[in-house]
């Protein structure tokens, strides 16, 4: 284990230099930091956006939307998917809202979003019907792999629905629950940053992003792309570590 | 005459094309241990199926079984895999018994199958007879006035399987229900029941009825009445 361990770390840094490597080689092909900038002038901007007034504000308005978008979606992807896994009634019903929802592109919901509403609801709007119907799915679909004969055993003894939902239902579905929320929050980086960049609200990164295209600032469009990416997998991470902890703990 | 726990009156049941029971009819008494013996494919679990009310059979009446509570304790053990033996006794049982009185009954129940050292342990880590006897012990935990079981001692080895029989003898003489036993082991019938049908192949219908005389702590396999009473079922058994 620790060999593999050790084997993995070597490639994953091995990849890590070769990218940036990469990046430098290219940037200094292109020549024009307006273009393309090199990971140290990137870096050198990081630095001072950090070190300036507005960085972590801005950093805390876009986590903060993030967050309370995806908490809001999984709350309702929980309850909508639970519903739908457990009554097939409200899964036909519910079934073709969410194909349209999953139909529509990102950009058509963020256009009528922003002739709808303010930028701040703009943003919670989007993200949300963008992650709500991908954990609606996880959810309903963790609750029909569920064994009928668990839930037929269930039925004979007369086991009451509460019990049923929080002993039974729920810690079957933790598998689909965790990947449902890491490809969720994923999802919500991205969508959150388009979101913000059309509908400029005064703190989000999306809308620094766009200002620093307008002024042709490309490293510091770089250095926020950055600062989105180390969210994304900081998440990402956390994520990972309670589902390796906690889920099937049976086992 | 004890009274009547339950009647079914011509119950006919078919698959499609296969035709499992035609005009079946038959009287359990109260407080009875009944026996079902017949060749595997025969209908006996879908027989239990329609008296637990799982299917409805598609002529015929069942009587006296409505609201009863009942425990049905199936071929496979069917435990939830993220709790624990005692979490699953009390996944059924948490509603219908009082919180006080719960650890002692998962307990005694736990004890008298054999399997309390293993309470805290998930279903996953325990071999497939111990995961049977946890379902035994949730299925005579349960305050039930009908036990149904089907094949229940088929994993289990010939000692363990006459220690769970001793043992189950034993609880239900503390407090009797209804037991319906579904198998096509003659001795195992023949050790527990009071009473045994004989149930031919499909379309499954009465062979025989056989009373059985001996008081459930005379049975023992080698009890001569019982040999006797297995050799004229196996030769009945065999005869088709």
């Amino acid at each position: 284990m620790p060999d593999s361990t050790c084997r993995n770390r070597v490639i994953t840094v091995a990849s890590f230099l070769t990218l940036l490597l990469g990046w430098h080689g290219a940037a200094a092909l292109i020549g024009k930091e307006i273009i393309l900038p090199n990971p140290a002038a990137t870096l050198q901007r990081l630095v001072q956006l950090m070190i300036s007034g507005g960085f972590w504000s801005h950093l805390a308005a876009t986590l903060s939307r993030g967050l309370m978008g995806f908490t809001l979606s999984y709350l309702a992807g929980l309850i909508v998917g639970l519903l739908s896994g457990i009554n097939r009634n409200f899964k036909d019903f519910f079934h073709l809202w969410l194909t349209v929802i999953r139909s529509t592109p990102t950009m058509a919901l963020i256009l009528l979003a922003l002739i709808w509403f303010q930028a701040e609801t703009v943003t919670l709007f989007v993200t949300f019907l963008v992650v709500f119907p991908l954990i609606t799915q996880n959810v309903a679909e963790g609750i029909s792999q569920i064994n009928p004969d668990l839930k037929e055993m269930a039925r004979l003894y007369r086991v009451p629905f509460p019990t049923v939902l929080l002993r039974m239902y729920l810690p079957a579905i933790l598998p689909y629950l965790a990947t449902g929320a890491a490809a969720g929050l994923g999802l919500t980086w991205k969508v959150i940053i388009a979101a913000e960049i059309l509908a400029y609200p005064k703190l989000g990164i999306g809308a620094r992003m766009d200002t620093a295209r307008t002024y042709l600032e490309t490293p510091e469009v770089f250095a926020w792309t950055v600062v989105v990416i180390a969210i994304s997998l900081f998440f990402d991470r956390i994520l990972q570590h309670l589902i390796r902890k906690q889920l099937l703990y049976w086992e | 005459m004890p009274e009547i726990e339950f009647t079914l009156e011509g119950i006919s049941k078919a698959y499609g094309d296969l035709l499992v029971f035609s005009g079946l009819s038959l009287e359990v008494k109260a407080n009875r241990i009944v026996a079902f013996l017949g060749p595997s494919g025969c209908g006996k679990t879908t027989l239990l199926s329609i008296i637990a009310g799982l299917k409805a059979p598609d002529q015929g009446r069942v009587t006296g079984l409505a609201e009863k509570s009942l425990s049905y304790l199936f071929q496979e053990p069917r435990l939830l895999d993220w709790l624990t033996v005692a979490q699953n006794l009390s996944f059924v049982l948490q509603d219908k018994i009082p919180r006080a009185k719960l650890p002692g009954r998962i307990n005694y129940y736990l004890e008298q199958m054999e399997i309390l050292p293993y309470r805290d342990v998930y279903p996953r880590k325990l071999s497939g007879g111990q995961r049977q006897r946890v379902a035994m012990a949730r299925a005579l935990a349960y305050p039930s006035r009908l036990l149904l079981m089907d094949e229940p001692f088929k994993s289990l080895d010939l000692s363990l399987k006459w220690d769970l029989i001793t043992r189950f003898r034993q609880i239900w003489a503390a407090a009797p229900r209804t037991v319906l036993l579904v198998t096509h082991d003659p001795k195992e019938a023949l050790l527990l029941a009071h009473e045994i049908y004989l149930l031919s192949p499909k379309p499954a219908v009465i062979k025989g009825h056989y009373e059985v005389g001996l008081s459930l702590d005379e049975r023992k396999p080698d009890a001569l009445p019982l040999l006797q009473l297995e050799q004229q079922i196996t030769a009945a058994l065999i005869r088709d």
